[in-house]
């Protein structure tokens, strides 16, 4: 059996006069979703810390990730600068294909 | 808005994947309804006139349109991001899916041999032997990754579970909370228009993950309802969520062109905004199966969306055709559905297209202000 795509097949449209920034727009739409998520989960630890009632601002301030949990953030980095980079993957990859046409 | 209900066969996303998919929804619902609008002021206020300053006379055709839209800052800004929207539509559904798709094949599996209400079930039928059509494998249609025909593993019914999440989010849920919409709005029209219209046995036509075959099996629970598509992950998954709702329903993997039915052994066949994705040559084939497959005094009744009556209007609704892997849609313009019926073997008399207006929120509209649906209606 085959891995899914990561892309649809089928002509990948540009819309500047410059592909460079169709990349960065759509990079920048991702970066902005990524915020938002982030946003998000702040959002839920806060409320759920307050409604505990059993953690101060410098607790969180004193903090230092180590070992498995510097690793777990390490990889929740890798995956935002993956989504970052996907639409410059995915217009490159658009670029391959159409020149295997030719 | 009602939520949109969660069953057996749907995954949970986690916290983050929550979050992805309300903010792509958050953001589509900004574009449809405040960025959208825009480029019809911009077509109005500056392209327009450009284009009369410079050729004495407005743009005479949607090509025309084209040619100096594509070229404006404000209409290549919401393109770009409408398009990206589209394609973290899927990317946010597609995660907690793949996540979860061994425990979604066992449901499925599961669901399918479950005894519904009154010694009732439904069915589903795949061929293997099949071949798709090119107008499902030239391109991803609606840029979902694989598509909607694709088995990337055994019994996958992963393209059904990305396709029923990802429709929910793309009109940000205005499709109703079982993705409902449209099989409601064939249904109002045919109670409006048919009120004593009962029928037994009904097929429903590129029916995807069935979630407008359910409303009819709903509506008419005598009737016997089957379901086609040429998807086989899709019409697995369309078998199992109908099993988990309740609803028998025969799903089977054939093609709408040429079906393995009898002649004259439906009363009612429908399809919900299918037209558009098949090709020209096979809209023909699809009216002219219908027709053979309606006993005389049966029912065809086609949904479509619209294709817009202005140049501007033509444009902006063929947007998807050019950048969301519509291919045929851009063509549908200018076909006059009711001819391409009489091709098919209905007769003038007996046929008619209308214009029927939806109970929608028209914020979530991604390409115009004015939506009316269009219906084929035709009788054997």
């Amino acid at each position: 059996m085959q891995t899914p795509p990561d892309r649809p097949k089928g002509h990948r449209p540009y819309y500047f006069d410059d592909p460079a920034i169709d990349q960065l727009h759509a990079a920048f739409i991702a970066l902005a979703t990524e915020l938002s998520v982030a946003f998000d989960r702040i959002d839920t630890l806060e409320r759920l810390l307050e409604a505990r009632g059993d953690l101060s601002r410098e607790d969180i301030d004193g903090y230092v990730a180590e070992g498995a949990v510097d690793e777990a953030r390490a990889a929740r980095r890798a995956d935002l600068s993956k989504r970052l980079l996907k639409p410059f993957i995915d217009y490159r990859e658009a670029l391959f294909e159409r020149s295997r046409d030719r | 808005m009602q939520k949109f209900i969660q069953h057996d066969m749907l995954p949970r996303p986690d916290h983050d994947e929550q979050a992805r998919q309300d903010f792509v929804s958050s953001l589509r619902g900004h574009l449809s309804g405040r960025v959208m609008p825009g480029a019809y002021r911009v077509y109005q206020s500056r392209v327009e006139p450009a284009f009369k300053a410079q050729h004495g006379r407005i743009p005479a055709d949607q090509e025309e349109v084209r040619q100096v839209m594509t070229k404006d800052s404000y209409y290549q800004f919401w393109s770009a991001m409408q398009r990206r929207s589209q394609e973290m539509l899927w990317e946010a559904v597609i995660d907690p899916t793949e996540r979860q798709l061994p425990q979604l094949i066992g449901r499925a599996g599961k669901l399918s041999n479950r005894k519904l209400a009154k010694g009732r079930r439904g069915s589903l039928r795949l061929d293997p032997a099949l071949q798709v059509p090119r107008y499902h494998t030239a391109a991803d249609i609606h840029l979902q990754p694989g598509g909607y025909h694709t088995d990337f593993t055994a019994d996958d019914v992963a393209a059904g579970v990305v396709y029923d999440q990802g429709i929910n989010l793309y009109m940000g849920g205005a499709l109703g909370p079982e993705n409902n919409l449209t099989g409601d709005t064939l249904l109002a029209y045919i109670q409006e228009k048919h009120p004593d219209f009962k029928p037994r046995r009904i097929l429903d036509i590129g029916c995807a993950i069935g979630n407008a075959t359910l409303v009819w099996a709903r509506a008419f629970p005598q009737a016997e309802v089957h379901g086609i598509d040429v998807g086989a992950p899709v019409l697995r998954y369309a078998h199992a969520r109908a099993q988990a709702f309740g609803v028998p329903v025969h799903f089977s993997q054939q093609n709408a062109e040429h079906t393995d039915f009898e002649a004259g052994s439906f009363d009612l066949v429908i399809s919900h905004i299918v037209l558009h994705e098949t090709s020209k040559s096979a809209l023909v084939r699809i009216l002219r199966e219908c027709h053979r497959l309606l006993r005389p005094g049966g029912l065809m009744l086609h949904l479509e969306i619209p294709r817009g009556k202005t140049v501007i209007e033509k444009f902006m609704h063929n947007w998807e055709s050019y950048n969301n892997n519509e291919t045929f849609c851009r063509y549908m313009t200018d076909i006059d559905l009711k001819a391409e019926a009489l091709k098919g073997g209905f007769t003038d008399a007996n046929t008619r297209t209308d214009e029927f207006i939806p109970h929608m929120d028209v914020a979530q509209m991604n390409y115009t202000e004015h939506f009316f649906w269009k219906i084929l209606a035709a009788t054997r």
